[in-house]
């Protein structure tokens, strides 16, 4: 990376050099990515803070939703999608709705998380959902004591879902195959094992 | 869109029809009392839950979503849910897809392979913000139907994160301090209460509650102390994610940090239910994990 102007004393130069401008492996192509699937445009971003702030997860973690931004911004990839605080995010938008730029920091978190599963990174549970619903069409599934407890209520026991249909289990498989979701899924919860 | 503006096409989610089926049963009877007929959605699937999903592919999720809609758009009527999760995915992809061209060719050409196509054509509402609406329902009309009223309980709203925000895209106004919730509550002859911090997030979004359940319990308990704090007989909502994370959760919330609260968890449908005179069995209020009962003494 090119630098204008800078001390002679190279030492001194090395000290002061923030160095995560400075990281060779920085991708300035991130962002745009993140822009692209979260839609919005997080370069805008002028660190104010209002995000972390807003955050239900930050005061008990070191999740800070204005540090990814601004990585992000930096496009320190690498850091960023192989930090786990990328997945405390609750998603609970209040952020989002109190951004004085607009932005939505949320969806931007949610495109670094698909980017890091594009490299195989996510937790187990995001891929376990995947598997259940190209079982059932559910994310959460019926079960023997809730069926009783529908029969009692005067409920089918299975409900008017792809449980009580499922010829409409194809057509979802065919959707979820279409991005190879459930071979993927398979083969990263396989190498965990 | 509905050509009938008091029927729709119910979509049922999981967590509702899977483990709190009496909000299913609730949601059918409570409706029909104010004149809104639930219709069956045929086939229809997980939403598909919006954290995990969406942080997979969103594209993925856009899709699946879009499959849910269309089943809506073949019977040519809106649809109505009772969670705030479905809401978020089946509302919000909806509306992407009516505003947003690139997207819709790009599901499209996925629903092909499948011969379904998404048109545009049907709205997307919570049963809440019909039950709100004058037009549809109102707080008169719903007071009106109750038969028991809840006179003397002390309800907290929890109005949870998906159907209000992000709020530039939505259409209920204030998210920072809304009222409605409170004024649905009052209509059943409770009394809503307000308390400390009372718009923040259960925790268990975002995957979170699979991914670092410690975390997401610290939340909840946050919010269940500050309820506790102001003195509350119980807590509703019209999110049965919440509902489990509330419920569920206070049972977790004992085993790992040693807190009991022992505040019960009410949809806001099964709250509905038993205010029009529906039974505990007809709600089957057993399934909760915190019991009840301490709510319906005081009601009953």
């Amino acid at each position: 990376m090119a630098v204008k102007k800078d001390y002679k004393d190279q030492k001194l130069s090395e000290k002061l050099r923030d160095r995560k401008y400075y990281i060779p492996d920085s991708n300035p192509e991130f962002i745009k990515d993140v822009e692209k699937i979260g839609q919005t445009a997080a370069h805008m971003c002028y660190q104010c803070g209002t995000c972390t702030g807003s955050c239900p997860s930050a005061p008990r973690s070191s999740y800070r939703i204005r540090l990814f931004m601004r990585k992000s911004i930096l496009g320190l990839e690498e850091e960023i999608l192989t930090d786990p605080d990328l997945w405390l995010c609750t998603t609970c938008y209040s952020c989002t709705d109190r951004c004085p730029r607009d932005l939505a920091p949320t969806d931007a978190i949610m495109a670094m998380r698909n980017l890091a599963f594009k490299r195989d990174i996510i937790p187990r549970n995001f891929l376990q959902t995947v598997q259940l619903i190209y079982k059932s069409g559910h994310g959460v599934p019926n079960n023997d004591a809730n069926r009783a407890a529908r029969k009692r209520l005067g409920l089918d026991e299975e409900p008017e879902t792809t449980h009580k249909y499922p010829e409409y289990l194809p057509g979802i498989r065919k959707i979820l195959d279409h991005y190879r979701l459930k071979e993927n899924a398979d083969r990263i919860l396989a190498q965990g094992e | 869109m509905s050509k009938n503006k008091h029927q729709y096409a119910f979509f049922l989610g999981c967590i509702a029809p899977n483990r709190y089926p009496g909000i299913e049963a609730a949601a059918i009877q409570t409706s029909k009392n104010v004149g809104i007929d639930l219709l069956p959605l045929k086939g229809a699937s997980c939403c598909p839950a919006p954290g995990a999903f969406g942080s997979i592919d969103l594209n993925v999720w856009y899709a699946m979503a879009a499959r849910n809609v269309v089943l809506a758009e073949q019977m040519g009527m809106d649809i109505a849910l009772v969670c705030n999760g479905c809401y978020k995915s089946i509302w919000e992809v909806n509306h992407k897809l009516k505003h947003n061209d690139e997207l819709r060719d790009g599901v499209n050409e996925v629903l092909k392979e499948i011969d379904m196509e998404f048109k545009g054509t049907a709205d997307v509402w919570h049963l809440a913000e019909l039950y709100y609406d004058p037009e549809i329902v109102g707080v008169k009309k719903l007071a009106d139907s109750v038969k028991r009223p809840l006179t003397g309980a002390k309800v907290a709203v929890h109005y949870g994160c998906h159907l209000m925000k992000p709020s530039k895209e939505r259409h209920f106004g204030d998210t920072e301090n809304p009222m409605w919730m409170e004024e649905l509550v009052a209509a059943l002859g409770a009394e809503p209460v307000q308390y400390r911090n009372k718009m923040q997030c259960c925790g268990a979004g975002g995957g979170v509650r699979g991914y670092d359940i410690t975390h997401a319990l610290d939340i909840t308990n946050e919010k269940l102390i500050n309820m506790e704090e102001v003195g509350v007989d119980a807590v509703t909502e019209v999110c049965p994610f919440c509902q489990l994370q509330f419920d569920r959760g206070q049972i977790e919330i004992k085993e790992k940090f040693g807190v009991e609260h022992g505040i019960p968890v009410l949809h806001y449908n099964e709250l509905l239910g038993l205010a029009q005179g529906m039974s505990p069995d007809d709600l089957a209020l057993d399934l909760h994990a915190i019991d009840v009962e301490p709510f319906l003494k005081k009601i009953l």
